[in-house]
């Protein structure tokens, strides 16, 4: 997908850098992705689900943005094409090692199918720390692990990393719709995953009865 | 508009992107109002999307920055050589001067002659010289000092039998050593003897 070019400042000055940096000023770099390291490595993390291969795919796909730097074209933003680099760099580290065996059943599942919710706890607003808390961030972490890579990839890089949709559609190589889709599905995965599984640190205990649910 | 559960379930997520036109966001909310399952959908989805957004969710690494900067240094700065490669270089580097320096060593102590005519057996030239049967010294055929039939052989091979060279007429031979006379050339045989008169 080729995007039209962008005129906001941000992406004018990341154009400006890319100039200097491939006219000889190669110190400009670490400017450049100095927005876009912790983001490298979040995705990474993501896909891979362990922090040393994430870290190390990451450093991966700084080395080979700046390798090809030349080739980038500025049709589209620097951080989707980093972003590329990165998926593709954390996809091939996917293949090369066993942790493909392990995909989760849920990679096959077709997602042209309606997602049901299955649980209907009443939840309430959730303790703005309770992220800061290892047991519960870890059990977030584990929740996203089990989703199929393709929902992780959207998740991540929607409601993780805030990118637009269209970002997100140019950096998977997906349509806009697809997008769409594995996100509504990831989120509603994620939800069910999630209800029962914190001991009620953001649900109430007050479960609609069975029988008041449509299907029943 | 009337929604069903299900339709709000499917648009849930739209919903949440701000990606439903105006009458079908005004049906939702009027059925999420009175249908206390569908809020915990949207109530849930809703957390699930700010619990991922906090930035305290996914913490770095302790030292990835430094890792980072660090192996982007050799690239970036054009240090191209790792430090792994510049040990190796300088390891290659040290092993070539031991080996000149031992060659050196070598040659200082590599025998000397004494004189012109006391050169070493590995310096005798490349050609052919004359030997007589029975006889002691080898010549450069035609030597006035050598009598009887000859034949020729290798100057190496006539060092190995026994010979010596003959003071008279190898002298000049010693000293022009590597300009071979064209005379000799040709009458070489495969075994290096060969008949003369």
């Amino acid at each position: 997908m080729t995007l039209a070019p962008r005129s906001d400042p941000g992406h004018e000055h990341e154009a400006a850098l890319i100039v200097r940096i491939q006219s000889g000023e190669r110190e400009l770099f670490y400017e450049l992705i100095r927005p876009y390291e912790r983001r490298v490595f979040v995705i990474a993390f993501t896909i891979l689900r362990n922090e040393a291969d994430a870290e190390d795919v990451a450093q991966d796909a700084f080395l080979k943005a700046f390798k090809y730097l030349a080739q980038f074209r500025s049709e589209s933003r620097f951080s989707t094409w980093l972003i590329q680099v990165a998926i593709n760099e954390a996809r091939q580290r996917l293949r090369k090692s066993h942790l493909e065996i392990m995909r989760p059943i849920a990679d096959q599942e077709n997602e042209d199918g309606t997602y049901t919710p299955r649980d209907f706890t009443d939840w309430r607003e959730i303790p703005s720390e309770a992220v800061e808390r290892k047991e519960i961030r870890e059990k977030l972490i584990a929740a996203l692990g089990s989703l199929a890579q393709k929902y992780r990839e959207v998740f991540v890089l929607r409601d993780v990393e805030h990118m637009s949709i269209e970002d997100t559609a140019e950096a998977l190589g997906i349509s806009a719709g697809a997008v769409k889709t594995r996100l509504f599905r990831a989120r509603l995965m994620l939800r069910d995953l999630l209800s029962s599984g914190l001991d009620g640190i953001w649900t109430t205990n007050s479960q609609i009865p069975k029988g008041t649910k449509p299907w029943s | 508009m009337v929604v069903t559960c299900e339709h709000v379930w499917s648009e849930i997520s739209n919903y949440f992107e701000g990606d439903v036109d105006p009458a079908l966001k005004e049906a939702l909310e009027g059925h999420l109002a009175q249908c206390p399952r569908c809020r915990s959908v949207r109530d849930g989805m809703r957390n699930v999307i700010d619990l991922y957004s906090d930035k305290a969710m996914f913490p770095l690494p302790v030292g990835f920055y430094p890792r980072l900067h660090g192996r982007l240094a050799d690239q970036v700065e054009g240090r191209r050589i790792s430090r792994r490669a510049w040990l190796v270089s300088v390891a290659v580097t040290g092993a070539l001067a031991a080996s000149a320096a031992c060659a050196a060593a070598l040659d200082r102590f590599a025998p000397r002659p004494l004189s012109e005519m006391s050169q070493p057996a590995r310096r005798l030239p490349q050609r052919l010289v004359a030997i007589v049967d029975g006889g002691k010294m080898f010549h450069v055929p035609g030597c006035p000092f050598m009598h009887g039939k000859y034949h020729l052989v290798a100057a190496e091979e006539a060092v190995r039998r026994g010979f010596a060279p003959c003071t008279r007429c190898m002298r000049d031979a010693l000293r022009s050593a590597g300009k071979v006379t064209p005379d000799f050339e040709g009458e070489e045989s495969a075994s290096g003897a060969t008949e003369g008169k």
